[in-house]
């Protein structure tokens, strides 16, 4: 039973910590929230069942398409939704802006795609006798994407110029600029990536999830809870607080039942927000006058 | 073909008719079209059931005009999409019964916009068929109009019940359902008529849907002794785990429940075709198959279809068949007993006995607007889906 | 009381409220007369679009006023639908009858809009967007779960109103009574002094803490008639609907709300009253469409976003597209300070002892003494960095310094309070002009007369006299100072088409309206010509001798040797010289390190 609710709670709770880092790399490179997390989520799906199962595309070919839609995607995002409102952050007309954008591409989901859970494909034939068999595919699957997300990101943001360049915008975009790096650039490659990593999360979890329309709303708040709880623009606090999300939401299930494991969840969520707005792990931001 | 989605505005304002007054027939020449709402949900989540429906009910259409229609009037359906949206169903029923003055309504199809059309027609006196399973949507008192054609709740859970405690012969049994309306408060009516039978409910929950993992639940059910699994709800996501997780753990144990274990949508979200092995959904023994062949009835029908080449192998027999007896029903009300709104209601309370439909046999009284009769509701095995129809589950005498 | 109150017409012009009372009067004959049609299709149609309107009228408060984004108010229906259904099914306990059960979920909204809406005062924009969600994903669960009041997922039948708002056309002209009446309150809320310090808090946050005004109360009002109204809309929904099982509240209804409320424009009613009537009789018209509606929905919300952030209101507001006059003048008339000032007694003065602030391991102010006088200008100068400003922002209560004291005359200024000074008549203006872009110039600047106002919330939202009292005196009182300043030619222009100059002078009449003892200035001059500045310094100079102590934080050197009575120099955080400009303009290192002459 325990072991039940960990490989599914640490399964989930990965796709749950890969959403959150979404919106953290979307946030470091613009100060945005955007409600797209979720939807690339669904989104990475969906799309890998399209390509995989309908289209009859081998499971490496898919993947990589699917990181590629969602790249475009988060570029997408960045022109349509983002740039145009930054100049005016302080009326915080993008939590709008996204929030418009991801309803139109559900809905377009949903009547394309229908509303209808579908089933998505086994991506790795593994024999079923071998080791690697002992855990299901689907289990390690969203743990590997996470593990190898937020190494690459470690190695990415230490390691390289570009990656650098990011966390300097993250800092103060205006002395950033001044310096002369190219903010709008290395803001849309950010978004890119965010698309990368949202795709991701969904194509790894969507053995679990299944390719559905309606994930994308789910994602977009079990995706944003590490964040509010992990502290904004943290990657460690969102793969924590994913995984002991996704752990908590298992074992609620499994100890009080369906409803009122939902209605943990969220009251928890509301409670810590409103005892630690910054989060359990991140630190009181400084005024703006 | 003569459904319209929406027929353009007729000009009422000079009657006199005010909103709670009887709808008489209306004043117009005896060659005008015969209307009649119908309330599907087309478009939106869980549509399947009423696009398969109204294949049925457009083709009854079709057949009465073409054979003289309704004493030579047409008869006009007057299609409204719901999208499962309540508040949908609710304007359309006052458009229906204000705006185009119909005979009568078929529908709505969806328990969820029937329980807040039935109360809006009632208050305009219009008389109305509908399929839908809640139990209180039929009230002879508070809604002397309404009448269904199909079986209620208790009488879907009681055939589920019947074929897990009498036929199959088990006494322990695992009732779980999803936390939608209807999957809480079909769960919350068999659990307690099971256990009046004598059964022992050994486990209940209600789980969210959108849980990916049921294992903990179906361990709970196994360490609890069950020796029956009864799922209720319609969402193929949640059945079709259950089955693959009973597939993953071998645990042997039959699945009976709700009509949708047998959906198209189910099978494909299997893990493997076996999975589908030991399931029961409930279905109704007028639209399955005893040893290989359709009961007398249906089987005519089937020819008719195939004649006609209307597609069925897509969706299910019975809900083309129930799409036909609607529509039939409704047309040979209005031949015998002409549009007005007390003389179909008295048709139907004096003269509906025993009426041969496809889907099911409607027997109706003055004291009770439920028609379908216990015995026809089975159990079918739902991996023997063949052009829309299932075998009748094993143990039942034929 | 004055010569020029009496001359300029002074009309309440918020986005266009008079010129909107046409349109609500059309509205209100065309919804009267509506039953004539006896088609009680349209009439359903129209009862939705006010119930629907009922809600938005409250929310449009929070959102098109406050700011907040508050997108799961569709909970605060849910709630108000299941008490009134419950109740006047005798759910709980006796049955109660419908009209009071209906103000029991009206009273139940009250308490959960501001449960739900209090979060805002702590939370980030985005946050409090998913705390929303997350609270009405928890009420529909709970209803799915506490089967003995709500029915469960089987759900409970609305409530039906008696005579004389029975089901028909009786119940139609209750949900038009009570829309009126939601528009009436929320309009009278929008056009007071209320209304005005929410769009304050929306778009100029610390100028409305500067002007005294307390979120935390405000918002508590807000969320409560919000909450209110949402639960009344709940009940007649309820009944409308005739059942309600929680599978009817869904999210994309909120989406509806929200949107229309955007589509409409912030900071307007009859803007979102518009949008909602459209949205909800759309998809009844445009049937092909009805599938792709969300999708609509959402379209249009991106493009209102993008392209029209002003909605509907925008685009009727016709007066602010009358071209202005090109080459105006601001001339200051200080011969009216007598009029906007209170003369202040004896001395008085706002005193810093060795207040010391560091920003991470920088240190803004190191050991600052300073004393701001009453009557006296006092300049403070200094290289960029040197914290001019940050010594400003410890005055008006924006920063905590690590030690020190601030005292005024001779009592301790708490810090970290900036929403109290103005209560001690202590006013100020920014080094970028914070306004309200969407509000006329004397609606910014009555904002600043906030504190003066006496009507309670109540009398406000019912307009009742000494709410119209406060009214006429604060717009009398901000053409005195519109008129001192030299802007009250542009009055009724909507703030965001004002050059830069005459936003400056805009935040000193703002300021004025505190009717200061002392007034902080934060670079005044950036940005204006030779000609206005000289005019500035004669206005500031007239402030100061009616006894106002003034701190002028400058870079136009001139400008503080030609006014200031005392000046200080800062450098790296700390004193580097104080006396008169004739003192200052001497001193060596000064001289060196700053006037660079």
């Amino acid at each position: 039973m325990l072991e039940s609710i960990l490989s599914y709670g640490l399964a989930v709770g990965a796709v749950y910590a890969l959403i959150g880092i979404t919106y953290n790399v979307m946030f470091s490179a613009s100060r945005v929230f955007s409600f797209t997390a979720g939807m690339l989520g669904m989104l990475g799906g969906v799309l890998g069942a399209l390509f995989i199962d309908k289209l009859g595309m081998n499971a490496i070919l898919g993947f990589v398409l699917v990181l590629a839609c969602g790249a475009l995607l988060g570029v997408v995002t960045e022109i349509l939704t983002v740039r145009p409102v930054l100049k005016s952050i302080e009326q915080h007309l993008y939590v709008l802006s996204t929030l418009a954008f991801a309803l139109m591409v559900q809905q377009v989901t949903a009547i394309e795609w229908g509303t209808d859970a579908q089933p998505f494909p086994a991506l790795i034939p593994i024999d079923p006798d071998s080791i690697l068999a002992i855990i299901d595919q689907k289990f390690w699957l969203p743990l590997l994407a996470c593990i190898v997300t937020i190494v690459g990101l470690e190695f990415l943001y230490r390691r390289t110029l570009i990656g650098r360049a990011f966390l300097a915008i993250a800092e103060d975009s205006y002395a950033a600029r001044a310096l002369g790096l190219p903010e709008t650039g290395l803001r849309m490659a950010s978004f890119a990536l965010a698309g990368v990593i949202g795709a991701m999360a969904g194509f790894t979890g969507a053995q679990m999830l299944l390719a559905y329309f309606g994930n994308q709303p789910i994602l977009s708040f079990y995706g944003f809870v590490p964040v509010a709880l992990g502290g904004m623009g943290s990657n460690r606090g969102a793969v924590i607080g994913g995984l002991a999300l996704g752990v908590f939401q298992q074992a609620a299930n499994f100890l009080v039942g369906g409803i009122f494991a939902a209605v943990a969840v969220f009251a928890v969520f509301i409670v810590v927000l409103l005892l630690r707005p910054e989060g359990l792990a991140g630190a009181a931001t400084a005024r703006r006058v | 073909m003569s459904i319209k989605r929406r027929t353009v505005l007729t000009g009422s304002a000079a009657g006199v008719v005010s909103l709670t007054s009887s709808l008489a027939a209306p004043a117009i020449a005896q060659s005008d079209p015969i209307r009649v709402g119908y309330l599907p949900a087309l478009t939106g989540p869980s549509s399947s059931t009423g696009v398969g429906i109204t294949r049925g009910t457009e083709l009854a259409v079709d057949v009465i005009n073409k054979s003289g229609g309704i004493n030579g009037r047409k008869l006009e359906m007057i299609v409204r999409d719901t999208q499962s949206d309540p508040t949908k169903a609710v304007n359309a029923v006052a458009e229906l019964t204000q705006r185009q003055k119909v005979a009568a309504i078929w529908g709505p199809l969806n328990s969820g916009e029937a329980l807040a059309a039935t109360p809006l027609i009632a208050r305009d006196k219009v008389p109305m068929l509908h399929p839908c399973w809640v139990d209180s949507l039929i009230d002879v008192k508070k809604y002397p109009m309404a009448f269904r054609m199909a079986p209620t709740n208790t009488q879907v859970g009681k055939g589920a019940n019947h074929y897990v405690f009498n036929v199959l012969k088990l006494k322990k049994v695992a009732v779980v359902s999803d936390t939608t309306g209807y999957g809480t408060s079909s769960a919350n009516t068999y659990v307690p008529m099971l256990k009046a039978m004598g059964a022992e409910v050994v486990y209940t929950n209600h789980v969210d849907a959108a849980n990916p993992d049921l294992k903990p639940e179906l361990l709970r059910m196994q360490s609890a002794g069950a020796q029956a699994i009864m799922p209720w709800s319609v969402n193929a996501g949640f059945l079709s785990r259950i089955l693959n997780t009973r597939g993953a753990m071998g645990w042997d144990v039959p699945v009976v429940g709700q009509t949708t274990l047998g959906s198209g949508q189910t099978k494909a979200l299997l893990d493997k075709p076996e999975n589908w092995n030991k399931v029961y959904s409930n279905n109704f023994r007028n639209c399955c198959y005893v040893n290989g062949k359709l009961p007398p009835r249906a089987a005519e029908y089937v020819e008719r279809l195939k004649k006609d080449k209307i597609e069925f192998a897509d969706t299910l027999l019975w809900w083309v068949a129930l799409g036909w007896d609607g529509a039939m029903m409704m047309a040979e009300t209005l031949k015998a007993a002409g549009p007005k709104n007390t003389d179909m209601v008295a048709y139907w309370n004096n003269k509906v006995k025993g009426w041969p439909g496809i889907y099911g046999t409607v027997t109706w009284t003055p004291e009770e607007h439920n028609g379908f009769p216990d015995e026809d509701v089975v159990m079918c095995e739902v991996n023997s889906l063949k052009d829309g129809a299932f075998n009748i589950a094993p143990g039942y005498s034929s | 009381m004055t010569d020029i109150a009496a001359t300029a017409p002074v009309r309440t012009s918020w986005l266009g409220r008079l010129e909107g009372k046409l349109s609500w009067i059309l509205l209100g004959l065309v919804g009267l007369a509506l039953p004539l049609l006896d088609d009680s299709y349209i009439g359903v149609i129209a009862q939705r679009a006010y119930i629907y309107w009922v809600l938005s009228a409250g929310l449009n408060l929070v959102v098109g006023y406050a700011g907040q984004i508050a997108i799961g108010w569709v909970s605060m229906l849910t709630l108000g639908a299941y008490t009134t259904a419950a109740l006047a099914a005798g759910r709980v306990g006796p049955e109660w009858h419908p009209y009071l059960a209906l103000a029991a979920g009206g009273l139940m909204g009250a308490v959960f809009g501001v449960i739900v809406g209090l979060p805002a005062l702590r939370l980030r924009t985005f946050y409090f967007a998913m705390t929303t969600l997350a609270f009405s994903t928890i009420v529909t669960q709970v209803a799915l779960a506490w089967k003995d009041v709500t029915g469960g997922g089987v759900g409970t039948p609305g409530p039906v109103f008696p005579w004389p708002f029975e089901p028909g056309w009786g119940f139609y002209y209750f949900c038009f009574i009570l829309a009126a009446l939601a528009t009436w309150v929320t309009a009278n809320i929008g056009s007071s002094r209320y209304g005005r310090a929410l769009v304050a808090i929306r778009d100029a946050e610390v100028a409305a803490e500067a002007s005294g005004i307390v979120k935390a109360r405000l918002f508590t009002l807000i969320f409560l008639l919000a909450g209110a109204l949402g639960g009344v809309a709940g009940g007649l929904f309820a009944s409308l609907q005739s059942y309600i099982t929680p599978e009817a509240f869904t999210f994309e209804m909120s989406v509806l709300f929200f949107i229309a409320i955007l589509i409409g424009g912030r900071g307007s009613i009859l803007g979102p009253a518009l949008a909602t009537i459209i949205l909800t009789a759309l998809p009844e018209f445009a049937a092909p469409l009805v599938q792709w509606s969300t999708f609509l929905y959402a379209a249009l919300l991106l493009a209102i976003v993008l392209l029209v952030p002003g909605g509907i209101a925008d685009m009727l507001d016709f007066k602010n597209r009358r071209p202005l006059t090109l080459h105006r003048e601001i001339v200051p008339r200080t011969e009216l300070l007598s009029r906007v000032l209170d003369r202040t007694d004896g001395r008085r003065a706002i005193v810093l002892r060795d207040i010391s602030l560091h920003f991470g391991g920088v240190r803004a102010i190191d050991g600052l003494d300073l004393e701001i006088r009453s009557g006296e200008v006092h300049g403070l100068i200094g290289p960029n960095g040197s914290g001019k400003t940050t010594t400003l922002n410890v005055i008006s209560g924006y920063y905590t310094p690590k030690t020190g004291t601030l005292q005024l005359d001779g009592a301790d200024l708490p810090f970290d309070q900036p929403q109290v000074r103005a209560n001690r008549r202590i006013a100020r203006t920014f080094q970028t002009p914070r306004l309200v872009g969407a509000a006329s110039v004397l609606e910014n600047v009555m904002i600043g007369g906030t504190v003066h106002g006496h009507a309670s919330f109540t009398e406000a939202m019912l307009s009742l006299p000494r709410h119209k009292r406060d009214e006429r005196v604060l717009r009398e009182a901000a053409m005195q100072a519109l008129a001192t300043v030299g802007l009250e030619s542009l009055a009724e222009v909507r703030a965001d088409r004002l050059q830069h100059s005459e936003l400056r002078f805009m935040e000193i009449a703002r300021a004025l309206m505190l009717r200061p003892a002392f007034l902080m200035l934060d670079e005044p001059a950036a940005g204006l010509s030779a000609e206005e500045i000289r005019r500035l310094g004669d206005l500031i100079k007239a402030i100061s001798r009616e006894g106002v102590g003034v701190l002028l934080v400058e870079h136009h050197a001139d400008l503080i040797f030609d006014i200031c009575d005392r000046v200080t120099v800062l450098n790296l955080g700390k004193m580097l010289a104080a006396g008169t400009p004739n003192e200052i303009r001497s001193h060596r290192e000064v001289v060196s390190a700053y006037l660079g002459a």
